[in-house]
């Protein structure tokens, strides 16, 4: 097939909509009748709660419902994950939409108001009268551990939600057998997404009918048509998931548990109930993200061979997570993902979640697999500056090499393909080093700011298989050819920023050799197209696009075997060229889709457009078709694969530290990625770069701080530093390489977390190189940096020789 | 109790009846249909909610309804002409500058606010100008590129 709109950047068809307030996300959308939710959380971090009085609330004019606790009882939540074959169920027996008679966060939902608007609704909040019992919170990690530690499950006997020990190869051989062994601690601090828009849902329930109709700002559309069914007990046929445009949403907007709020309250009520969160609950009630800590030890040899690596992981989690979050998984993707683009035969690792009350987590660019891509960065690091080699020369030795594809890791992944010494060398090509240290050091002679040159890279497991529960994969999509000439391609995955209707109607135009303008593609919709997974975990180019694909090829099928039959030849004499269906050896002879499409549904068959074998089985010109990846894993405890495809990258980020202030920013970065066929590459550019400033400013600005009792104190966009244009980073020279991946359609892979990974390793690497000692502690805001530079300064480490 | 206002939104005279507390981005989007301003922060912070409102760029979950009364006012809705974007957002999208969209409106008023009042805006101004503005998908670099070209578009369209 010939490329011609895969692969341009073609400008992107839903930014009109976006640009003139056309566009439909949520909360623009008014239902007859509609109410309005505000949900009463939790003041405390822990508490009994004894009573909750809701009469006053009751009596207050607008307000039709109230539930707490008590009413939610006999709708127990729907697990977000299940991992039924696998030995990672939850031991949480039982969660609820709202506290039920124990408060486990401060923020989590206690109560919500069902009124005639949203102003009413929020009054009646501050008429519910709660009664708690105060229970000591357990607010840090090694807390929770302890032994004296209060219980937050009692029946678990400890604070550990999950505990994955795994191993390869001969780790105690590896270690005697090293030349050094070296100690690496790192960790990040909790920080989360935030996107503009944040949780929003309108639930319409039908009592005649049974019938549940929900818009959500979400990133599936099949997945919580199930979970709601599940939780409201309505038969799922009867649940419908729309999702319009939504406001960004980066891992976040996968859990459904305060969606079903709204759901019940429309269920009991009987009427349209809208709920949009405000930014206060979008901080408290969570999802929060990172919030772990790594220890390990790295066998090597002199030459700077990895040999093995030991680690111990622990998440703080919050409160559990397999109703609300889905982030246990994130202890299992780590440890089959954390070796990066690195021959390391030996390792074991221990992964642990632990309980805390704080607000629970989940995933947010990515989901476990970018902490096991930023340590084993920062380990070729630290190695290479203990053993006196340059980060460039530890990667070259430890690489996969590119002959060795498809290649599969001791942990089980199965790499498809890359070119991971070329792309090193070509971002350092284009960093020119050498410059770059000159650099450096007239600026350390001037004496206000510190420079450091940090390089990392990357594989990014992408376009997840997880087997079981709502992660696993299967993507469908139909594609219809309209009687006109155009067609329609519906998708139940969603919009939140991708750029899918253009990318995937550039795959159609192509498919069928007509133009991106002659697709139209419908998303987001569980009544209207085939089961789709959902957006995360990087998987439309690879899941999506494979659809598309795999249906626009079953489709074309017919068509020409239509087109064919009316041009009075065989199947395999036509082929589709600019729209037509035309004879190969003589081209004069054609007919247009348009043609074909309108014959075949005004005179299917009468005047014999319609082959026979067809006429009475198969005479619509709908194809629905399915993708899955082609290596599905098969268990846990097996080296198994969790992700399609591998795209990977190198980066090298200068920064600059002010020595005065111990601001850092970030003034030049230069990227190589690799993510397969490109379908649109500055679309990926473009989100790779967005990625990189949620990654880099995370690391340096952002913190979510709970204080000694549990409270979350960064509540607000004042006081949690979302980046804003003062903090945008500075220039990105962006080099885009191809190597296809032989296990998608068009060898494309997915890239919509790739932002996140390198970014942080390479700017922390760099803060390294400026100060030569390791760096633990993160967020690394001004006050934290001033430190680091006193003790590189006591430690004399500033003006050392550098490798490279 | 409340109060009927007279606003002249998108060139076009509306009333509303208000309550003295309802903020003027609820009565734009949810009494007079205007959704393309967003609700973001509702406290001043992220500028999904910016209109212009006498000429000036305004965020209005800072302000209410009743406050508004009298005032000229134009929305996100009213800035293209017919069948055709203004300069400023063909600019946004030349440029890659738009991801989930939700920013989008608020940045561009007050994108098409500065090239008014500063055609030759230098990168550090745009950066000052939306400043008070958070977009979480783009990292704002290509926003920033799209302001410099939309400023340039709409001083070349005056002549
Ligand atoms: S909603 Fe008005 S500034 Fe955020
Ligand atoms: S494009 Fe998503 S917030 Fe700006």
């Amino acid at each position: 097939m010939a490329k011609k709109w895969v692969g341009t950047s073609i400008k992107r068809k839903e930014d009109a909509s976006m640009l003139t307030g056309e566009a439909t996300y949520v909360d623009d959308m008014q239902l007859p009748g509609m109410l309005h939710c505000a949900i009463l959380r939790s003041d405390y971090a822990h508490a009994n709660i004894k009573s909750i009085d809701v009469s006053e609330a009751r009596k207050l004019p607008g307000v039709i419902d109230i539930i707490t606790g008590e009413d939610v009882k006999e709708y127990p939540l729907a697990a977000a994950v299940e991992f039924a074959h696998f030995d990672l169920k939850s031991p949480v027996k039982q969660a609820y939409l709202l506290a039920v008679d124990r408060a486990l966060y401060a923020g989590q939902p206690i109560a919500a108001v069902a009124a005639v608007d949203k102003y009413i609704a929020e009054d009646a909040l501050d008429l519910i009268q709660v009664h708690y019992e105060p229970l000591t919170p357990v607010v840090s990690m090694e807390q929770a551990l302890s032994e004296d530690a209060p219980l937050i499950y009692e029946e678990w006997g400890d604070n550990v939600q999950m505990q994955v020990p795994s191993k390869a190869g001969d780790v105690d051989a590896a270690f005697a057998e090293a030349d050094r062994v070296i100690k690496v601690k790192i960790g990040e601090h909790r920080y989360c997404a935030f996107p503009l828009e944040g949780r929003a849902a309108i639930a319409d329930y039908k009592p005649r009918t049974g019938k549940l109709h929900t818009w959500i700002s979400s990133q599936a559309s099949s997945a919580p048509r199930a979970n709601f069914a599940k939780t409201l007990k309505i038969p799922e046929q009867n649940v419908s998931v729309t999702v319009p445009h939504v406001g960004g949403a980066f891992g976040t907007k996968l859990n459904w548990s305060v969606e079903t709020i709204p759901c019940l309250l429309s269920k009991r009520t009987g009427r349209p109930v809208k709920y949009v969160e405000n930014k206060i609950e979008t901080f408290t009630i969570g999802p929060h993200a990172r919030d772990y800590v790594f220890n390990g030890e790295v066998a090597c040899k002199n030459d700077g061979t990895i040999l093995g690596v030991k680690a111990d992981v622990m998440f703080d989690l919050g409160i559990e997570s397999s109703y609300r979050g889905t982030a246990i998984a994130k202890c299992v993707i780590l440890l089959k993902t954390f070796l990066g683009q690195y021959k390391i035969k030996n390792y074991s690792f221990l992964s642990r979640a632990i309980v805390t009350n704080k607000a629970f987590q989940c995933s947010y660019r990515a989901f476990g697999k970018e902490q096991g891509s930023r340590f084993i960065e920062r380990i070729m690091n630290i190695v290479a500056r203990e053993l006196g080699i340059s980060p460039e020369e530890i990667r070259l030795k430890n690489y996969i090499q590119p002959e060795e594809f498809p290649y599969r890791t001791t942990s089980g992944a199965l790499y498809d393909s890359g070119d991971y010494p070329g792309t090193l060398k070509r971002v350092l090509e284009m960093a020119d080093i050498p410059s770059l240290r000159k650099e450096q050091a007239r600026l350390e002679e001037e004496g206000r700011y510190l420079m450091g040159i940090g390089i990392a890279s990357f594989v990014q497991p992408s376009g997840s298989a997880v087997p079981d529960g709502y992660l696993n994969g299967m993507e469908g999509a139909t594609l219809k050819l309209l009687p006109e000439g155009g067609f329609i391609l519906s998708t139940a995955h969603c919009t939140l920023g991708q750029g899918i209707e253009t990318t995937l109607s550039q795959v159609v135009a192509d498919e069928f050799t007509v133009t991106p303008e002659d697709v139209r593609v419908i998303i987001g919709d569980s009544d209207k197209a085939p089961y789709s997974s959902g957006g995360f975990a990087s998987r439309g180019a690879a899941w999506v696009v494979g659809a598309a694909v795999t249906v626009s090829r079953k489709l074309k099928e017919k068509v020409l075997r239509f087109g064919a039959h009316v041009l009075k030849v065989e199947a395999d004499e036509v082929e589709l060229k600019d729209g037509k269906i035309q004879v190969k050896r003589d081209p004069a002879k054609s007919v247009s889709l348009h043609e074909l499409a309108t014959s075949v549904h005004f005179w299917p068959g009468a005047i014999g457009v319609l082959p026979d074998e067809f006429l009475y089985t198969d005479p619509s010109l709908d194809a629905t078709a399915y993708w899955t990846a082609p290596n599905p894993p098969v268990s846990w405890a097996a080296p198994i694969n969790l992700y399609c495809t591998h795209p990977n990258g190198a980066e090298v980020s200068t920064i600059l530290i002010d020595k005065e202030t111990g601001k850092i920013t970030v003034p030049k970065r230069f990227v190589v990625y690799d993510c397969g066929t490109l379908i649109n590459p500055d679309i990926v550019k473009h989100q790779y770069i967005g990625g990189a400033l949620q990654g880099i400013n995370g690391i340096l600005n952002e913190e979510l701080c709970y204080d000694e009792n549990g409270q979350l104190t960064t509540t607000t966009y004042m006081d949690y530093l979302i980046p804003g244009s003062h903090e945008m980073l500075g220039e990105t020279v962006f080099e885009h390489q191809e190597t296809p991946s032989p296990f998608t359609p068009l060898g494309c892979k997915g890239m919509g977390e790739a932002g996140t990974f390198c970014s942080v390793s390479s700017v922390m690497n760099a803060v390294e190189d400026a100060l030569g000692i390791t760096i633990t502690k993160t967020p690394l805001k001004p006050q934290t940096v001033l430190d680091y530079v006193k003790e590189a300064m006591e430690k004399g480490t500033l003006n050392r020789r550098r490798e490279w | 109790m409340k109060k009927t206002i007279t606003m002249t939104v998108n060139g076009q005279i509306m009333k509303a009846e208000v309550e003295p507390r309802t903020l003027l981005i609820d009565c734009l989007r949810d009494q007079l249909g205007l959704s393309g301003a967003k609700v973001g922060c509702v406290v001043g912070k992220c500028g999904a909610c910016t209109i212009i409102l006498n000429g000036l760029t305004v965020k209005s979950c800072m302000m209410f309804a009743v406050q508004a009364d009298g005032a000229e006012i134009m929305t996100i809705e009213g800035l293209a002409g017919d069948g055709e974007l203004h300069p400023m957002q063909q600019a946004f999208t030349d440029k890659s500058a738009v991801q989930c969209g939700f920013c989008t409106s608020g940045m561009v008023l007050t994108a098409t606010q500065l090239a008014k009042d500063h055609p030759n805006a230098s990168e550090e101004e745009i950066k000052d100008a939306i400043g008070g503005h958070i977009c979480r998908c783009t990292g704002y670099v290509a926003i920033v590129d799209a302001i410099k070209e939309g400023c340039k578009r709409m001083s070349e369209q005056q002549g």
